[in-house]
């Protein structure tokens, strides 16, 4: 027993009483109490096509209390009380303060030793299973990873943001010079308002490049929100990008390297979610984004510098092996909704060739625009999938 | 005694090549001179059926001639036939060598140039042979002897000879004072070589020692003296080209015919017809062995190796046996547990060969995180140097010990502090180079070494995983005492529950994991009584039933 249900809007606080009364009342019985998680692996991961992301299955991970799993029953109660007396108190922690506090805490009361943390991934384990129960995500358990990737230009965009503390700041991002505003790690904090029509977000894989193009005036020739990924999208870049597309309902774009990692692993993730996180895809992912490039005919259409993947490359070598594998088995590509992706990917498996994002930079280097006119020229000409 | 050729080149030769024998370093000097000594000891109890009693005493008696060395006195005696006057010159100091290829049977001298090696060694670094003393059932008084070899001649030198009274009926003693290093533990040590000796002749009783140290004494676990089978000849199969020449050679004016009926086991009046059936020129049967050239010998060789012939007889091997091997291990400390397995003789490369393996866990000697120590043998003689490359380590490391419970990275020996003693017997071993430290590493052979292992592995695996039970228990018992008052405290904290409530979940919770813990009892005890049946079964081995 013990699953909550998905439905429910009950806070947290009830939830987790719930809970301990429930093991409580078990033992009291002399019976074993069964706590159940969402199994957040692949094997459980549904897309539905309609939402545009991954969604839980119905596996579950039950976790029956016997001696094996007494250790772990005990760590994930006393990781509950520390959770919910921050959230009555309104302290927010990364993962790594948790376990300092944890390690803290057992300093302080002799009788804990035995449940003391040997490291991090031991504490983030327990963390994690708490999550995945009472299907909260992290951040509504007050715990913050660091904010990474995402940052942001744009002349149009106003931010407000809700403190913990109830105090609201409004950001202005024209303001900011060249200077990105980064976006916070909880995405419920935030709410976005458009100055004047919007017409676009781009988002690009490289943080530098998006750098480039706003120092070279991206932004201000077009009335647009320019966002730098930095590789695999954190919560906190899937939870902005939800919150742009919600909000403010304007195309979105990807753009990024043409390569075997950059589709499965940063494209995929932004777009569905991952399985890791499938209790959250809903708030952190983003759907409707658009796979602007590179993609396979834009070589021969700008000429564009590409290469074979290097047998001796260990990191690309897998990529493609990994891709090969994720086209027969990862319910996102298999959809028919995204064969196009799938397409770029088995192109990608067949040719082993891979063109950077920063190929655009090969064309007509002596004109700085070049690559802003591309990208503004593919979107026109509507070249993306 | 085989003598079919005493060229008197011989002595010259090896004296050059000493390295080639065993003699390449001081260290290596000292172990292959009392090894040459104790097998030839061993075999003539054997060949006698004397029950062998040895006693070994090394010395360092100062600083040797050479750079690094010591001067070294070894002296060994042993209760067998003795020799008589008029041999003793002729075995240690005349190198006997003769067919290349060993003599056909499971003995450990091979090669009849041992034991003369060593006096060159010690006539080289010091100047003077050997001191024999021998004494034979025929004789009143003892004979002793000081004898070098003519390196010249190939003859033996006799320095000084005196009779005089020794109280043993029959028995031989030899000294040698020669350059030489002293090493005793470790791939190589004196105490390494012993301790295999002991394990694979439970018969013998021992006494050594060793410099700085006390007398020790491994008293005979067995009063049986094992039978070394008759000689077989050499199977064709079984032979390289290069020895099939040099096996004909020793033939003579002998015809072709009579060459290969009485040079080669198997082969018969109907395998000569074959032979000719096949396209050999009948004419050549009658012909001498000196009138065929090189050309023609390969000829007949390739006849030979194509020609269907029958599996050599598995009659000539001989065993230690389980039953010996379980009472000898014992004799190299304190057993934790064992286990140990003969195969049944079996044909590998054309060759009759046996396996045996002992697997035992020390209490008092080895450790958890090293590799297991690892006695390999062949014809009962410890094999010390590379190992790497040996069939019985290839086959080692090419077991999974994980799944018997022992620790082991891929490929690799497993660790703890076991012995691993494989034993290979065969009257024809295949040797990897002439100095007779690795056993050749075929497949044939390897798989066969591999279902020894596998076999032992499995009956030792019934006390790992005894041992694995009990541990089990102990930590859910370790478990429910530490995480069971973590877990209720935190929930009553979580509800703020009652004390009364609290009362009932602690009881709760001992019933739940006290269930659990009887399964592990449960468990442990089963493992514990299929132990004990084997445990039984190995007592029996034993005598102790
Ligand atoms: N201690 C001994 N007691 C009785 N006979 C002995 C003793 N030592 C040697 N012999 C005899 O002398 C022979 C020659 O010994 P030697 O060591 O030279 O050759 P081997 O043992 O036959 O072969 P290998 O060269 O392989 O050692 C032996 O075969 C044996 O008959
Ligand atoms: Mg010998």
């Amino acid at each position: 027993m013990a699953r909550t249900s998905k439905s429910s809007r009950k806070s947290v606080q009830s939830k987790a009483e719930e809970i301990c009364q429930y093991m409580l009342s078990t033992l009291e019985k002399g019976q074993r109490p069964i706590l159940e998680a969402v199994r957040c692996n692949l094997d459980n991961s549904i897309y539905d096509p309609s939402v545009g992301y991954f969604v839980p299955g119905d596996k579950v991970v039950k976790s029956e209390l016997n001696v094996s799993s007494v250790q772990k029953l005990a760590r994930t109660v006393f990781m509950l009380e520390i959770l919910l007396n921050n959230i009555n108190t309104g302290a927010t922690n990364t993962k790594r303060e948790l376990y300092y506090m944890a390690k803290g805490l057992v300093k302080s009361d002799p009788s804990l030793k035995p449940i003391d943390f040997d490291g991090q991934p031991e504490s983030d384990s327990v963390i994690e299973f708490i999550t995945d129960m009472l299907e909260v995500y992290r951040e509504e358990l007050n715990c913050f990873a660091d904010d990474r990737g995402g940052q942001s230009y744009s002349q149009n965009l106003i931010v407000t943001e809700t403190m913990n503390d109830g105090e609201k700041a409004t950001i202005d991002l024209s303001k900011l010079g060249t200077a990105p505003f980064q976006p916070k790690n909880q995405p419920t904090a935030l709410k976005l308002k458009a100055k004047g029509k919007i017409d676009f977000c781009l988002i690009v894989e490289s943080q530098g490049t998006a750098n480039t193009l706003v120092t070279r005036g991206f932004t201000k020739r077009n009335n647009c929100i320019l966002m730098g990924a930095k590789g695999v999208p954190s919560n906190g870049v899937r939870g902005w990008c939800k919150l742009i597309q919600d909000q403010l309902k304007i195309p979105m774009y990807f753009f990024g390297d043409l390569d075997a990692y950059t589709m499965q692993n940063i494209f995929r993730t932004l777009k569905a979610g991952s399985a890791a996180s499938l209790i959250r895809n809903k708030d952190f992912s983003a759907p409707d984004v658009k796979f602007l490039g590179i993609l396979p005919e834009d070589i021969k259409e700008y000429d564009l510098n590409s290469y074979k993947v290097k047998e001796k490359d260990a990191s690309e070598v897998r990529a493609l092996k990994k891709a090969r594998d994720v086209l027969s088995n990862d319910p996102f590509f298999k959809d028919k909704k995204n064969k196009k992706l799938a397409a770029i990917l088995n192109f990608l498996v067949k040719n082993k060739i891979r063109c950077e994002q920063q190929a655009l930079f090969s064309v007509n280097p002596k004109d700085p625009l070049m690559p802003e006119k591309i990208i503004l020229d593919k979107i026109k000409n509507k070249v993306f999938i | 005694m085989a003598n079919k050729i005493t060229s008197s080149s011989t002595a010259e030769y090896f004296a050059k090549n000493l390295q080639q024998v065993g003699f390449s370093s001081p260290t290596k000097a000292v172990l292959t001179t009392l090894k040459e000594a104790v097998d030839n000891s061993l075999d003539a109890c054997e060949d006698n059926m004397i029950l062998p009693e040895l006693s070994i005493q090394i010395e360092r008696l100062g600083k040797g001639g050479s750079k690094n060395s010591d001067l070294i006195q070894i002296i060994i005696e042993d209760n067998g036939p003795g020799l008589s006057a008029e041999n003793l010159p002729r075995v240690f100091g005349e190198y006997l060598a003769s067919s290349k290829f060993g003599r056909g049977r499971c003995s450990r001298g091979q090669q009849g140039i041992g034991i003369s090696a060593a006096t060159t060694w010690a006539q080289l670094t010091h100047a003077s042979g050997v001191r024999v003393k021998s004494k034979t059932a025929s004789m009143k008084k003892a004979v002793e002897m000081y004898i070098d070899v003519d390196i010249k001649g190939n003859k033996g030198l006799v320095k000084k000879k005196e009779t005089l009274e020794w109280d043993k009926k029959t028995g031989l003693q030899v000294e040698f004072k020669f350059d030489g290093r002293i090493q005793l533990n470790g791939d190589g040590g004196l105490l390494t070589y012993l301790e295999g000796t002991t394990l694979v002749n439970p018969h013998l009783t021992l006494k050594y020692k060793m410099p700085d140290k006390e007398w020790v004494e491994v008293e005979r676990v067995s009063t049986e003296v094992p039978v070394v089978p008759p000689s077989v000849l050499p199977h064709p199969h079984t032979m390289k080209l290069g020895e099939f020449v040099t096996h004909a050679g020793l033939f003579g004016r002998t015809s072709l015919k009579i060459f290969l009926k009485t040079g080669f086991s198997r082969i018969t009046d109907h395998s000569l017809k074959l032979l000719v059936k096949n396209g050999m020129k009948k004419a050549w049967l009658n012909k001498a062995m000196t009138q065929f050239d090189d050309k023609e010998l390969k000829q007949i060789f390739a006849f030979l190796i194509d020609a269907d012939l029958s599996s050599p007889s598995t009659k000539s091997v001989l065993t230690v046996g389980e039953d010996s091997l379980a009472k000898s291990i014992q004799r190299l400390g304190e057993v934790d547990f064992f286990s140990v397995v003969t195969r049944k003789p079996k044909i590998c490369d054309f060759k009759p060969t046996v396996v045996e393996v002992a697997l035992a866990r020390f209490i008092d000697r080895g450790e958890e995180d090293k590799s297991v120590q690892l006695l390999r043998f062949a014809n009962r003689v410890p094999l010390q140097f590379d190992k790497s490359s040996c069939a019985i380590t290839r086959a080692i490391e090419s077991v999974n010990w994980k799944s018997y419970g022992l620790k082991q990275s891929k490929n690799s020996i497993p660790q703890g502090p076991y012995i691993f003693a494989v034993s290979v017997t065969s009257p024809f071993i295949k040797f990897k180079n002439a100095s007779k430290e690795t056993i050749d590493a075929s497949e044939e052979l390897v798989d066969e070494i591999r279902l020894a292992l596998q076999k032992a592995g499995q009956k030792l695996s019934r006390h790992i995983k005894k041992e694995a039970k009990a541990e089990d228990l102990e930590r859910k018992i370790r478990h429910i005492e530490k995480f069971g008052p973590i877990l209720v405290n935190g929930l009553v904290s979580m509800t703020k529950a009652s004390q009364a409530r609290k009362k009932r979940a602690e009881d709760g919770l001992s019933k739940i994991l006290g269930i659990d813990t009887e399964v592990a009892i449960a468990e442990l005890e089963v493992a514990e009584e299929k132990l004990k049946s084997l445990k039984v079964k190995q007592a029996e081995k034993l005598g102790e039933s």
